[in-house]
C-alpha cells in the first residue's frame, strides 16, 4: 500500500512539475483597451474601429459585445474590474450610481474639445461637478401623425383630442395618441408636460428649478376634460405602450409618439417624417420631451489595468471626435451628439427631423431627479403608475396627481445634493 | 472485465488519471497563487491533496465516490452561500461597494479640483538632460511653454521651440522626447504630479493632453482621517463605510464596511423594511401552497381520467406533456404577452378589458393560472406513476367487499397516493416558493402601488423581492439582500425538514 | 353506449379541456412566429398574414448565428447533463449504499445546500469567476467551460438528492449478493448499479439538459462573445433591446429549438414517469 501511493506521488509530481512549465497568460494585455457596449453598438463601434486602426497609437482596441443593454447593466453592475471594462458605452442615469460606488473615472476636456458638444449634455454625464464621460449619440422622442388621416400638424392637445373622438368609429380608431417609443415613462413625459406636468423646470439659464413643483390641480383637470369621459378613459391615451406601433403602422391611430431609434422602421413603411412635439394645451406650446445622451464612460477599471491615458484619448480621438462619430452613425443610425457631426451632410433626414423637435422642446435629462426614489418612488416607476391609476383603475387624477407632484418635488429636492 | 476494476492496469489508468488531474489542477494553483489569488489556490491545493489521498490509500471508501461532487459543491455552492451570508453582516450597498484601501484611493483620487478657468495644455512626453520624466507643455492660445517635472518648471520662449502646424512645441533644448512605444503600458510617467505652480500641478489627462490641478483633500493614514486643504474640515471613519464629517456630510465613494447585524434589524425596526417584508412573505407561501394544490389536483384528476385504456390516450398524453417540455423562459414571456391589456388574447376571448397586470387580484389570479398551466403535466406525470404502483389487489379487493368508486377512492387510493407522493409536493411547494423565473418574467412582481410609495410588488414572491432589493434598476442594497436570503433559507429548509419529517423519509438516515 | 357515456365520458371532457389549456399558447407562439411585423400576434387566432421571413432570418443573417447558438447551447447543456450525473450518481451511490459515520448529517447538509436561493448567491459566482479569469481565462467569465463548471456546481445538490432517491428504491438484496461475491463497492458500483439505473440516469440527464438549456440570467453575463452566447442568450436579445422588441425572429427560434426536445421528451416518456416517481416510490 505504501509503495502504490508513493508511486502515484511520484508520477503526479512529474507531470505536475511538467505542467508547471506552461506560462499563465495574463488576462488583460498591458496596450489593450477593453470597451463594453450592448448589441446593436457593439458590433457597429467594432467595425468601425477596426477600419481604422490607429485612433490610439500604441493600444489595441478590444469591444465585448453583451447580448442586451439588459445585460450589459447587469454585468457592469456586478463587474469588479478583474475582466472589467475601460471604457463602457451607456445610459446617462448609469452616472450617478456608478460614480457614487467608485466605479467610474473622471474625465478632462480641453476648452475646444466641449465647445463641440452642447454644454447640457455635460451636464448628463456629471457627477457632483465632475465629468465621467462623453456624449456620444442622443436618444429622444418626437410625435409623428398619420397624414392619410390628419392632413395638418395638430396645433394644440385638443385638437387632437377632437379629431379623435369625430372620427373614432367612422375610421376603427383604437386610440388617438399612443406612446410607441420610450416607454410610459421616459416617452410619456411629453404628454404629461403637454397637460402641465413636468418632472422639474428649468429655468432660463438652463439650470433646473428645483423649488416648484407642477400644479395638480391644473393637471387634475386637463387630465379629466382630455383624456376621461365621466371618470373613466375615454380611449384617446391608453395607458400601455403595447401594439402601439403596429397600431400606428396599421393605420388606426392617427398620433404616436415615436423613438429616434426606430424611425427607420416607419420610413420604411412609407412614413414621411412628419414630426413634431407633442403640441400642448395653448396653441404654440409643445410637451417638453427628454433628450438624453448615451455616453463613452471611462471607468476606474481603466487605471487598475494602466491603460488609463489611453482611454482618456480614446474618448477624445475617438468617440467625442467628428471624425468618429460621423463614421458610427453612418452605421448606428441614431442622431450624434457632437456638433461637426451633426452638421455633418451625411446625417440622413430622420435624424434631423428629431433633432429640429428637440429644439422646439426638449430638456435635458436629468438622472439625479429621476433616478432618486427619496419622494417615495422614482420617475421610472411613478410615471405609469400615474397613469395606470387614473386610466385604468379608475382613481381620480387629481388626487392621484397630488401623490405624483409629491413624490417628484422630494426626488427633486433630494437629487439637488447629486448635481 | 474484472480487470479493469482491479488488478495491474486499472492501477495504471487510475494513476495516469489522477496525475492529469492533479497536474492540471496544481498548474492553476500555482497561476492563482501568482496572481495573488490566495484562496483559490489553497482550495486547489487541497483538492488535489485530497483527491491523491483518498484515490491511492483505501482509508475513505465513502469519499472514493463523494470528493468529485464535494469539490464541485464547495467551489460553485457552498463557498457562493458563504458569500452570501458574510455579505449580510456588511453595509455592501450602492455607494459602498469597494473595499476601503480602494475607497480611500478613489477619495484621493477624486479629491482634487481644477484651477478656475480649467486650464489644459498640449503636452509632449519625455526626459530632461538630467534623465528625469517630463512633460513639454504649451499653451497656443496665450501663448505659453514649458517643460514641467516633478519638482520643478522651466519656462521656455517659442524661438527655442519647434513647433507643429498647431503652434503645439514638440521639441525643446535639455529635452528628449520618448516615442510612443515606449509610453504605452508604461505607468510610471501617468502618475507623476507635474509642478505648475506652488499649490497647482498638472495630470496627465490622455497621451497629449494635460489639465492643472490642485489637491483639495488630503489621507492621513496615522489617524485614519482625510482633511480638506482649503477650509481644513476633517473627515472620520463613520464605521458606517463612509467618511464623514462632524455635519455628516460623507466623501464618496464609500466602502463596503462590517455592520454586524444592522441588516437583520433593519427587518425587525425599519417599517419600510418590514412591512412589505410580512406581506409578501405570506403572499408566498399561499403562492407556493396554491401552485402545487391546483397543479396536483388537476393533474391527478387528468391522471384519474387516463388511467385506463382510452381511445386517443396517447394522444392525449402527448399534448398535455407539452407545457413541461416547451422552454419555459419562452412560454412564461408567451402567456406575459396574452395577458396585455390592450391586445392580449385572453381580454380578446372574454370580451373584457381588464387590466392584468394592474390590478393585484387580477394579477395574482394570472399567476396561478399560468403557474398551473407550467405545473400539472409534472404532477399528471408522477400521479400516474404513482398510480401505477398501488397494488391492484388492494383496490379490488375493496370493491370486491362493496365499496363504491368515491369510497375506494378516498379511503384507500388518495391516503396511498400522498404517502407515496409527499416528498414531491414538499419538493414541489420548496421549489415553488422560489420560483423567481415565473414572477420575474411574466409580472416583474407587480403591480406595485408605486404613487403610495410602496417598494413590493402585489405579486412579488420573497426571492423577487430579495432580487429587486438586490439587484433592482438604481439603488442596491445586497447586504440588505442577502440577510433576506438566509433567512429565506431558514424558512424553506425548517418547513422542508419539517415536511420530510412527518413524511419519515429521513427516517431511513437513522 | 349509455355505459359507455358513463364510464368515458368525463374522462374525455376532462383530457379535452386540459388539451386545449396545454395547446393555447403554444398555438399563439407558432402564429407569432410567421408574422412578419415582428410583434406578439395575440389578438387573432387567424394568421393576417403568414411569411416565413422570421425564419429565414435566423439562417440567412450573418449577423444572426443561431446554428452556432444552438450547438453551444447543445454542448453546454450536453456537457452538463452527462458529466452532472456521471459525478452526482456516484454520490448518490454512496449515501443510500454505503455505511459510514457522518452519512445521515451529509444528506441532511445536501438537503439544506440544495435549497439556498441560487439566484441570489449569483454576485457571489460572478466574482469568483472573475478572479478565475485571473489567471486562468480560459475557465473564467466569459468562457464556456467556465459557465459549465458553474452549472455542474450548481445542478449536483438536486440531481444527487433526486438520484439517491431512485437508488433507495432499488432492492438491497442485489449489492447484497454482489457483496457474497467478494465484490468491493467500486465493483458494486460499476457492475450493478450503473446498469440498472440506467434509465434513471437518462431521466436525470434530460431534466438537467433541460433546464441547462433554459437558463439564461448566468449565460448572458458569462457568454458575451456572440459566437460563444448559447441559444437562450442570443434569443433574449431579440425580445429584451434597450427601446424595442422583436417578438418574431424569438418566436420562430424557440418553437425550432422546442421541436427536438419535445420529441426526445415524448419518446422517453415512459422513462420519465417512471424516473420522476422513483425518488417516491420505495421498493
Amino acid at each position: 500500500m505504501k509503495n502504490r501511493f508513493l508511486k502515484g506521488i511520484a508520477v503526479t509530481a512529474v507531470l505536475a512539475f511538467s505542467a508547471t512549465g506552461f506560462a499563465v497568460t495574463p488576462a488583460h494585455a498591458a496596450n489593450e483597451i477593453v470597451v463594453w457596449a450592448d448589441e446593436t453598438r457593439g458590433p457597429n463601434l467594432a467595425s468601425v474601429i477596426k477600419a481604422k486602426g490607429d485612433w490610439v497609437p500604441g493600444y489595441t482596441i478590444k469591444i465585448v459585445t453583451y447580448s442586451s443593454f439588459d445585460a450589459l447593466k447587469d454585468a457592469f453592475d456586478k463587474a469588479t474590474g478583474t475582466s472589467g471594462p475601460d471604457i463602457v458605452v451607456g445610459g446617462n442615469d448609469w452616472v450617478p450610481t456608478a460614480a457614487k460606488s467608485g466605479k467610474l473615472a473622471p474625465v478632462t476636456l480641453t476648452a475646444s474639445q466641449k465647445a463641440r458638444f452642447n454644454q447640457t449634455q455635460f451636464f448628463d454625464l456629471s457627477y457632483k461637478g465632475k465629468l465621467y464621460g462623453v456624449p456620444v449619440d442622443i436618444n429622444n422622442v418626437a410625435m409623428i401623425y398619420n397624414t392619410k388621416l390628419v392632413s395638418s400638424a395638430p396645433k394644440t392637445f385638443g385638437e387632437m383630442v377632437d379629431y379623435y373622438k369625430a372620427n373614432k368609429t367612422a375610421k376603427g380608431l383604437k386610440a388617438g395618441l399612443c406612446i410607441a417609443g420610450g416607454g410610459m415613462s421616459w416617452g410619456a413625459h411629453s404628454v404629461f408636460s403637454a397637460l402641465g406636468a413636468d418632472a422639474y423646470r428649468m429655468s432660463k439659464r438652463g439650470a433646473a428649478n428645483t423649488v416648484q413643483s407642477f400644479n395638480p390641480s391644473v393637471f387634475g383637470a386637463n387630465v379629466k376634460k382630455y383624456l376621461l369621459t365621466s371618470g373613466k378613459s375615454n380611449g384617446f391615451f391608453p395607458a400601455t405602450d403595447t401594439g402601439c406601433k403596429d397600431n400606428f403602422l396599421a393605420g388606426t391611430v392617427p398620433f404616436a409618439v415615436i423613438g429616434n431609434w426606430e424611425w427607420k422602421d416607419y420610413v420604411a413603411k412609407g412614413f414621411d417624417m412628419n414630426l413634431m412635439p407633442v403640441p400642448g394645451i395653448e396653441s404654440g406650446t409643445y410637451g417638453h420631451m427628454f433628450g438624453s445622451v448615451s455616453g463613452a464612460l471611462l471607468t476606474t477599471f481603466a487605471d487598475k489595468h494602466g491603460v488609463a491615458v489611453g482611454a482618456k484619448s480614446l474618448l477624445v480621438n475617438f468617440f467625442a471626435s467628428t471624425e468618429g462619430q460621423v463614421k458610427y452613425q453612418l452605421l448606428e443610425g441614431r442622431p450624434p451628439a457632437e456638433k461637426g457631426a451633426q452638421s455633418d451632410p451625411s446625417v440622413s433626414a430622420g435624424q434631423k427631423g428629431f433633432g429640429s423637435a428637440a429644439t422646439l422642446a426638449g430638456i435635458p435629462q436629468i438622472g439625479a431627479f429621476l433616478n432618486s426614489n427619496k419622494g417615495g418612488a422614482n420617475y421610472w416607476d411613478s410615471a405609469p403608475a400615474y397613469w395606470t391609476a387614473v386610466l385604468i383603475d379608475g382613481k381620480d387624477p387629481t388626487i392621484e396627481a397630488r401623490k405624483l407632484a409629491a413624490i417628484w418635488k422630494g426626488n427633486v429636492a433630494a437629487g439637488k445634493a447629486d448635481l | 472485465m474484472t480487470l479493469l476494476y482491479r488488478g495491474k492496469i486499472a492501477l495504471v489508468i487510475k494513476i495516469i488519471l489522477l496525475a492529469v488531474a492533479s497536474a492540471i489542477l496544481l498548474m492553476l494553483a500555482q497561476s492563482a497563487f501568482a496572481q495573488k489569488e490566495y484562496a483559490i489556490s489553497a482550495f486547489l491545493l487541497i483538492s488535489v491533496l485530497a483527491m491523491n489521498y483518498v484515490y491511492l490509500t483505501s482509508r475513505s471508501v465513502p469519499f472514493k465516490f463523494f470528493l468529485p461532487g464535494t469539490i464541485f459543491l464547495f467551489a460553485f455552492v457552498l463557498a457562493p452561500i458563504i458569500f452570501t451570508v458574510v455579505m449580510s453582516t456588511y453595509n455592501y450597498k450602492t455607494g459602498n461597494y469597494i473595499s476601503k484601501q480602494e475607497a480611500i484611493e478613489r477619495v484621493i483620487a477624486l479629491g482634487v479640483e481644477p484651477d478656475e478657468a480649467g486650464t489644459t495644455f498640449d503636452i509632449v512626453v519625455g526626459k530632461t538632460s538630467a534623465g528625469e520624466l517630463a512633460i513639454l507643455a504649451s499653451d497656443v492660445a496665450t501663448p505659453q511653454y514649458f517643460i514641467s517635472t516633478k519638482t520643478k518648471r522651466i519656462d521656455l520662449v517659442s524661438t527655442d521651440l519647434t513647433l507643429n502646424a498647431y503652434g503645439v512645441a514638440t521639441t525643446a533644448p535639455n529635452f528628449t522626447r520618448t516615442s510612443i512605444s515606449d509610453l504605452t503600458g508604461n505607468q510610471d510617467y501617468t502618475k507623476i504630479k507635474y509642478l505648475y505652480s506652488d499649490s497647482y500641478f498638472i495630470s496627465i489627462e490622455g497621451q497629449d493632453v494635460g489639465a492643472v490641478f490642485r489637491q483639495t483633500l488630503k489621507y492621513e493614514p496615522s489617524t485614519d482621517t482625510f482633511r480638506n486643504l482649503i477650509n481644513g474640515t476633517i473627515y472620520r471613519d463613520n464605521g458606517k463605510g463612509n467618511y464623514a464629517d462632524s455635519k455628516k456630510q460623507i466623501l464618496e465613494p464609500g466602502w463596503r464596511a462590517p455592520t454586524w447585524f444592522s441588516n437583520y434589524a433593519k427587518l425587525i425596526t425599519d417599517d419600510h423594511v418590514r412591512g412589505p417584508f410580512i406581506r409578501v412573505f405570506i403572499w408566498t407561501v399561499i403562492f407556493a401552497v396554491l401552485t402545487v394544490l391546483t397543479s396536483f389536483g388537476f393533474g391527478l384528476l387528468l391522471a384519474l381520467a387516463l388511467n385506463k385504456p382510452l381511445r386517443g390516450r396517447r394522444m392525449y398524453r402527448s399534448i398535455l406533456i407539452l407545457p413541461y417540455a416547451m422552454p419555459s423562459l419562452m412560454s412564461i414571456l408567451i402567456w406575459a404577452g396574452m395577458f396585455d391589456t390592450e391586445f392580449g388574447a385572453i381580454n380578446n376571448i372574454l370580451n373584457t378589458h381588464i387590466a392584468w397586470f394592474s390590478n393585484a387580484n387580477f394579477a395574482r389570479s394570472a399567476v396561478i393560472l399560468v403557474s398551473l398551466w407550467l405545473g400539472f403535466p409534472y404532477f399528471y406525470l408522477i400521479s400516474t406513476g404513482a398510480l401505477q404502483a398501488i397494488p391492484t389487489e388492494l383496490t379490488e379487493a375493496a370493491a370486491i367487499d362493496g365499496a363504491s368508486g368515491r369510497q375506494v377512492f378516498s379511503k384507500i387510493t388518495l391516503p396511498l397516493l400522498l404517502q407515496i407522493l409527499s416528498p414531491l409536493l414538499i419538493a414541489s411547494f420548496a421549489f415553488n416558493f422560489n420560483n423567481f423565473n415565473l414572477i420575474y418574467l411574466l409580472t416583474g412582481g407587480g403591480p406595485r402601488d408605486q404613487l403610495g410609495g410602496e417598494i413590493a410588488g402585489a405579486t412579488d414572491i420573497l426571492i423577487s423581492y430579495t432580487y429587486q432589493i438586490a439587484f433592482g434598476s438604481n439603488v442596491q442594497d445586497l447586504g440588505l439582500a442577502s440577510a433576506i436570503s438566509v433567512i429565506i433559507f431558514f424558512l424553506v429548509a425548517g418547513i422542508s425538514l419539517y415536511g420530510l419529517r412527518k413524511s419519515k423519509v429521513l427516517e431511513t438516515f437513522e | 353506449m349509455n355505459k359507455w357515456l358513463k364510464e368515458n365520458l368525463w374522462r374525455h371532457v376532462v383530457a379535452l379541456g386540459m388539451s386545449f389549456f396545454a395547446l393555447f399558447p403554444l398555438y399563439l407562439v407558432v402564429i407569432s412566429s410567421l408574422n412578419p411585423t415582428g410583434s406578439l400576434q395575440l389578438t387573432s387566432f387567424i394568421p393576417r398574414e403568414i411569411s416565413w421571413n422570421n425564419y429565414k432570418l435566423l439562417f440567412d443573417s450573418p449577423a444572426i448565428p443561431y446554428l452556432t447558438w444552438v450547438k453551444n447551447s447543445l454542448v453546454i447543456a450536453g456537457a452538463v447533463a452527462v458529466i452532472s450525473v456521471f459525478i452526482g450518481a456516484s454520490s448518490a451511490f454512496a449515501f443510500s449504499r454505503l455505511r459510514f459515520r457522518g452519512r445521515k448529517t451529509g444528506v441532511q447538509i445536501l438537503l439544506l445546500v440544495q435549497m439556498f436561493p441560487a439566484i441570489l448567491a449569483l454576485s457571489a459566482v460572478y466574482v469568483i469567476m472573475e478572479r478565475v479569469y485571473r489567471f486562468a481565462p480560459s475557465l473564467g467569465l466569459g468562457s464556456q467551460t467556465g459557465l459549465l463548471l458553474v452549472y455542474l456546481g450548481g445542478a449536483m445538490g438536486v440531481n444527487i438528492w433526486l438520484l439517491k432517491g431512485f437508488v433507495d428504491s432499488i432492492p438491497i438484496e442485489l449489492d447484497e449478493a454482489a457483496k457474497i461475491d467478494g465484490a468491493s463497492p467500486m465493483q458494486t458500483y460499476w457492475l450493478i448499479f450503473i446498469p440498472l439505473a440506467a434509465p434513471v440516469l437518462a431521466v436525470v440527464s434530460l431534466l438537467s439538459f433541460i433546464g441547462t438549456l433554459n437558463e439564461y440570467i448566468m449565460a448572458r453575463l458569462f457568454l458575451v462573445e456572440m459566437d460563444s452566447r448559447t441559444v437562450a442568450v442570443g434569443l433574449q436579445q431579440f425580445i429584451g433591446g434597450q427601446y424595442s422588441q422583436n417578438w418574431g425572429p424569438f418566436a420562430a427560434g424557440s418553437i425550432l429549438l422546442s421541436i427536438p426536445i419535445v420529441v426526445i421528451f415524448l419518446s422517453l416518456q415512459r422513462y420519465i414517469v417512471s424516473g420522476l416517481t422513483a425518488g417516491s416510490v420505495k421498493g
